[in-house]
């Protein structure tokens, strides 16, 4: 076959691949929402002067520490799988932390952000998701409320997580059971008020 | 052309025949292409860049009242439409290098939009390596299917990113980007035998040095000291590429080999005259298994590219020719063999620059070169000021210094542009 006939075959077939990537990522997260479990994380206050974001609110996550039997073998930077599991009060905490994917419950990557080196043997992590979008009007509404209920020691904040295999996804930030988009889109119906 | 806007001129005081001027006008025409093809080609693209970007914007609102399957269906709009334009061109505007160009751009974007978009709808966080990586890849192939060169540049943008965020600004450690790069070699040489002088081209004479200047360094690991030869053998051999017959015909601002290799031979010299690095090198410990590690095996293999290079160039002509700057590298490898025993490298570095500087300012006025000749000087200059940070030298030895060297400016180029007169 001459090279003019095979460039629209190959076109054909970039095209393909092109649409298959961001086509199997949805397939992958829509995989993970319907069969994975669900897990809800407390959320920490962070420094309120944090320069907004864009689009999107960071989250930062109160249970973010987990002890190890060593703290010589890690070091920062590193990635770890983190077992997880909810306790007495419905939400998750850590629960182990290994150098290779657990074979029962649920887990995370995570990385490693700190470690101990006073024999206290104990890791910070970072999850694995820390942005949650919204449309671009509603956001910087939305941050204000989140950073309002982390001061306020009475609301509880937390994300929604689906997790299955280590893979995951953040469905929503909740504050007492309210989605956080619903909070800004009724905040700013009453601003407007 | 100013000479086109002379024709008339020529042809009225019988200069030239009517003849010859029309053939001087055809030659320029062939040679230039049709400015107005050029300018639909940067519009074009302009274009393309424009809407693509804008429409990922409105995307990028993330519409909080559309359902997550509208959203996604909308996240692959643009690469939907941008592949339908592209296919549009393939098959009907093959041979129209604006229309080639700006599709396959606006595709370019449309891949790397519906990649986020589709993260930005699940809340995926950034991994920018491996975002990187498969972007790249999957518009590399536009570049041969389509013949982009603007798309080649993002690619090479792209992965020099991909390996500076892999190995500079993470822990990983990557380096699939020398395979990465070479896949858009045959690029190039089907550019440089379609049209050599195209601005394409020069674009490319100066993204494919730069990008392996920023990320040779990612081969660094447990000796980094020993990368420095690798760069000044990177340098060197960026420089003698440079002189090969096909570039050496190229204006320099189309020759980043040439120019890279020069500056980067000149600005590392600088950095090592200072003594920190070799006060280092002769308190580290060297052994035998450091013949084995990639840091020495990437300069060995560098230096000997070089020198072969050299070796061939240099064939038969007289010592006097050699170009300066293409022979440091070799001085530098022994040098730093020396450095590892005694501090006496300082000394000869020092003696590099200075002979460097002098030997480009004599090819200068060999050439009759204003440009070469005060570049000479600048690397006497930039020495002098280096030496007057940190050395105990008197005030008077150096305000005597730098009164030389600036009497030596005017000198020079008094005698120059005297010399030039003459010979008028």
């Amino acid at each position: 076959m001459s090279r003019k006939k095979l460039i629209l075959p190959t076109f054909v077939l970039v095209v393909v691949v092109q649409l298959s990537v961001p086509a199997k990522m949805i397939l992958d997260r829509e995989n993970i929402i319907k069969e994975g479990s669900v897990h809800l994380f407390r959320t920490a206050p962070v420094d309120p002067y944090d320069p907004f974001r864009g689009k999107y609110i960071i989250l930062s996550f109160a249970d973010n520490m987990v002890g190890v039997e060593d703290e010589s073998e890690w070091s920062w930077g590193e990635s770890a799988y983190l077992q997880i599991a909810p306790d007495s009060s419905g939400f998750t905490t850590p629960q182990r932390v290994s150098k290779y994917p657990p074979d029962t419950g649920d887990y995370l990557e995570v990385m490693v952000s700190y470690v101990t080196s006073n024999g206290t043997n104990r890791l910070t992590i970072n999850y694995p998701f820390d942005r949650f979008y919204m449309e671009e009007s509603k956001a910087p509404r939305a941050e204000r409320s989140y950073f309002e209920s982390l001061r306020d020691s009475t609301q509880r904040t937390y994300a929604v997580v689906s997790v299955k295999n280590g893979e995951f996804v953040l469905l929503d930030v909740m504050i007492d059971g309210i989605s956080i988009t619903e909070i800004a889109e009724r905040e700013i119906t009453e601003d407007s008020n | 052309m100013n000479i086109l806007k002379d024709l008339p001129e020529l042809i009225d005081s019988d200069i030239i025949s009517e003849e010859t001027a029309a053939r001087i006008r055809a030659y320029y025409q062939q040679k230039e292409g049709r400015p107005s093809s050029k300018l639909f080609i940067v519009f074009g693209i302009l274009g393309s860049i424009l809407v693509g970007l804008g429409i990922i914007l409105i995307i990028a609102h993330n519409w909080d009242n559309l359902s997550r399957l509208t959203k996604t269906i909308f996240a692959f709009l643009p690469l939907v439409v941008g592949q339908i334009f592209c296919g549009y061109v393939l098959m009907r505007k093959r041979d129209n290098i604006s229309w080639r160009e700006s599709t396959a751009v606006f595709l370019f974007f449309a891949v790397g939009a519906s990649i986020s978009l589709v993260s930005q709808i699940y809340n995926i966080p950034g991994n920018v390596s491996s975002f990187l990586l498969t972007w790249s890849l999957l518009c590399l192939p536009l570049v041969y299917l389509l013949e982009s060169s603007l798309v080649s540049l993002l690619y090479l943008v792209g992965i020099t990113y991909y390996a500076v965020e892999t190995n500079y600004w993470s822990n990983d450690e990557s380096h699939i980007f020398w395979l990465l790069l070479l896949l858009i070699f045959p690029h190039c040489h089907n550019l440089y035998k379609r049209n050599p002088e195209s601005n394409f081209m020069s674009f490319h004479h100066w993204l494919v040095p730069t990008s392996v200047v920023i990320v040779l360094g990612t081969v660094a690991g447990r000796v980094p000291e020993l990368m420095l030869v690798a760069y000044f053998s990177l340098f060197g051999l960026l420089y003698l590429v440079g002189n090969l017959p096909f570039f050496s015909g190229l204006k320099l601002r189309s020759n980043g080999y040439r120019v890279i290799g020069s500056l980067g031979t000149v600005v590392l010299l600088l950095a090592l005259s200072f003594d920190g690095f070799w006060k280092n090198l002769i308190d580290k410990e060297m052994s035998t298994w450091m013949l084995l590690s990639r840091e020495f095996l990437t300069s060995a293999l560098l230096t000997l590219l070089a020198s072969t290079l050299l070796y061939k160039q240099q064939k038969g002509m007289q010592l006097s020719e050699i170009k300066p700057a293409s022979t440091i590298f070799l001085l530098f490898a022994l040098t730093f063999v020396v450095g590892m025993y005694s501090p006496i490298a300082i000394v000869l570095i020092n003696i590099y620059i200075l002979a460097l500087g002098i030997l480009i300012v004599r090819e200068g006025a060999r050439m009759d070169h204003l440009g070469v000749l005060n570049y000479g000087l600048l690397v006497i200059t930039a020495l002098v000021i280096c030496r007057f940070f940190d050395t105990n030298l008197s005030f008077i030895l150096r305000g005597i210094l730098f009164v030389a060297v600036g009497v030596g400016f005017f000198m020079t180029n008094y005698w120059m542009l005297k010399k030039r007169k003459t010979d008028e």
